[in-house]
């Protein structure tokens, strides 16, 4: 099946790896681990690219700071919502020490701001222009700023993928949590934008992107809840004209057991790296089955 | 005492300085920095006329030279909705890239980092950019995913990192649209420069310019980046619920010039609205002009421009008198 397709894009991969052994968001681009993980995933398991794998593993294991979160990029202080992308790498490589486990104990720390109390009060008191709930502790891009869709979404893959080594109850109530949140923030014509479903009382219309991320880490729920959503991603699937969409759509829809129609087999056009690396993962033969989970926590 | 005592209490007092906000008449705004800024508001009536000498004629009112200047443009490009106008049109985006070439820049090159979507590329595809801009993609900067360096000159951050390509232009052109804005009253060429920060560390929305406050941010951002100039896109511009699902309203100009506060504040004024009322331009009225005594205007004049934009409800104490 489209060998073509696959093939261009791991070559890709491989010869636009940087030195330091990490990817840019393209060739000869300073190293991000966002791209990295993908890059990773996408060539995991291919004895060809094992070294490759390795040297990238070795790069984004020193981006850890001292709290157990991980840099975005070597040059950026301060960690992010890649650590989420940091833990799913450790549990497809059957890592479990200390550092993910420091990396898990960070995660956990982190929540929404506009789930702190007072913000809580103000949208009781109608003090919020936005019409969202804010009774569900999900996960920010940042520390210290609100949850969103997607950082909740990979945040919820790395801990459901991490939960059977970690194993604390304090991780089972944020999965719920999280999930929780993503089906709150859903917008009304079934899918999910980057995490605001209505804004002054207009709702607003959501993303093919963001509706496949949800549904990565609405992984384990039930065929029943989430029906509506993979008709949603389904559709999206056939419609966008975007790359990237659509690859995380294929993979979200295999991760809960979709087989869609496989592109068409013709090599890659772009120069992403990030885009390159999803494309692959999510081709029949690719690596897709690395970011499915069994249930939940 | 008890949570649910407190929270009732976090409620009155919140909604009691919500009231005494909006009743309080805020202080007369600063004079700003010396001397004068030009603003020159240029007819475009439609997408269709040429748009590079409208805008040469406004780049020569206001004195701009970029012989041997590295352009960064920088179009509004947020979302896509084929029934109204969110971003900055292409065939301005395209006139631009033409206007600085024959004024002898160096380099012209377009940079962009969209909000929400994470597809920068199928986002311009939608908005015609990569039909309508020639070689588009060997000129664009995805700046959500840019190479990025350490600044610690912005506002009271310790430390905030920007893209490269931002920081390495000479001359920054903020190519906004002119649209009233659900959180900041308007958003025009001082807003626009939000899409300079770099999703790939603060998130897509940016929500640490949120927790800064949107008001703060876009002063900040405007008082760091100060090799800028404006060209605000208001042939057709957006009223009421903006800047995404808001309806086209078409005015006809173009609205260009070097002080962006001042641009800025000649577009509300364009737009019906109080510039001493908007709260970004007040924090920012130390670095350029909001004042009419204190802008030349030049082209036409604001009067014979000016159309109500509709506002919403939150906003309609910004109507100017």
């Amino acid at each position: 099946v489209g060998e073509l397709y696959l093939d261009s894009r791991l070559d890709f991969l491989r010869t636009a790896q940087n030195p330091d052994g990490g990817w840019g968001y393209f060739p000869g681009k300073q190293s991000w681990l966002e791209p990295t993980t993908y890059a990773m995933l996408a060539l995991h398991g291919r004895p060809e690219s094992q070294s490759a794998v390795e040297k990238a593993w070795t790069l984004v294991r020193s981006w850890q700071t001292p709290e157990g979160s991980f840099r975005p990029s070597g040059n950026v202080d301060g960690g992010t919502w890649v650590t989420a992308h940091m833990v799913t790498l450790a549990s497809v490589r059957g890592v479990y020490d200390d550092k993910v486990r420091r990396s898990v104990d960070w995660i956990l720390s982190v929540v929404g701001a506009e789930h702190s109390l007072t913000m809580r009060a103000a949208a009781f008191f109608g003090l919020v222009k936005t019409k969202m709930d804010f009774s569900h502790g999900g996960w920010p891009w940042r520390q210290g700023n609100a949850a969103w869709i997607e950082p909740t979404a990979h945040t919820l893959v790395a801990l459901k993928k991490v939960a059977a080594s970690y194993q604390s109850s304090d991780l089972d109530h944020r999965v719920r949590e999280g999930e929780a949140l993503i089906f709150s923030r859903r917008c009304s014509d079934g899918g999910w934008n980057c995490g605001n479903p209505n804004n002054l009382n207009v709702d607003l219309p959501s993303y093919p992107e963001t509706t496949a991320l949800a549904l990565m880490g609405l992984q384990g729920r039930s065929s029943q809840e989430l029906a509506g959503p993979l008709e949603v991603a389904r559709r999206y699937r056939k419609d966008t004209k975007s790359s990237l969409a659509k690859a995380w759509l294929t993979i979200a829809l295999r991760c809960h057991g979709d087989n869609p129609e496989p592109p068409a087999d013709a090599a890659r056009k772009s120069e992403d790296c990030m885009l390159a690396a999803v494309e692959a993962l999510g081709h029949p033969n690719g690596n897709h089955g690395l970011l499915r989970v069994g249930g939940r926590a | 005492m008890t949570r649910r005592k407190f929270i009732p209490l976090i409620g009155i007092a919140a909604t009691a300085g919500y009231a005494s906000m909006k009743l309080q008449k805020p202080p007369r705004v600063p004079d700003g920095p010396p001397g004068k800024s030009a603003v020159t508001i240029i007819r475009a009536r439609s997408y269709s006329e040429d748009l590079v000498s409208r805008m040469l004629e406004g780049v020569r009112e206001c004195g701009l030279d970029v012989r041997g200047k590295r352009v960064l443009l920088k179009p509004n490009l947020v979302e896509f909705e084929s029934s109204t106008v969110i971003n900055t049109d292409a065939t301005v985006v395209a006139a631009a890239v033409e206007l600085f070439h024959r004024l002898g820049a160096a380099e012209v090159k377009i940079g962009e980092g969209p909000g929400h979507r994470r597809d920068t590329l199928d986002l311009a595809d939608d908005a015609h950019y990569r039909s309508t801009v020639a070689k588009f993609e060997g000129i664009f900067t995805d700046l959500n995913r840019d190479d990025v360096s350490l600044v610690r000159d912005f506002g009271d951050e310790p430390e905030f990192y920007f893209p490269k390509t931002v920081l390495a232009a000479d001359l920054i052109v903020s190519l906004a649209k002119m649209k009233t804005h659900h959180w900041a009253g308007a958003t025009l060429s001082m807003k626009n420069l939000f899409g300079l920060v770099p999703g790939s560390i603060y998130g897509w929305p940016k929500n640490k310019l949120h927790y800064i406050g949107i008001p703060l941010a876009v002063a900040q951002l405007s008082r760091k980046f100060r090799n800028t100039f404006a060209i605000v896109d208001g042939v057709v511009g957006m009223e009421g619920n903006g800047p995404i699902q808001g309806t086209p309203k078409p005015v006809g100009v173009l609205v260009m010039g070097r002080d962006l506060v001042a641009v800025d504040a000649t577009c509300c004024r364009i737009m019906g609205i109080d510039p001493e009322k908007v709260e970004y331009l007040r924090m920012a009225a130390d670095i350029g002009h909001v004042h009419p005594d204190r802008i030349e205007q030049r082209g036409e004049s604001v009067d014979s421009v000016h159309s109500n934009f509709a506002l919403i409800e939150e906003f309609r104490g910004l109507r100017l008198a």
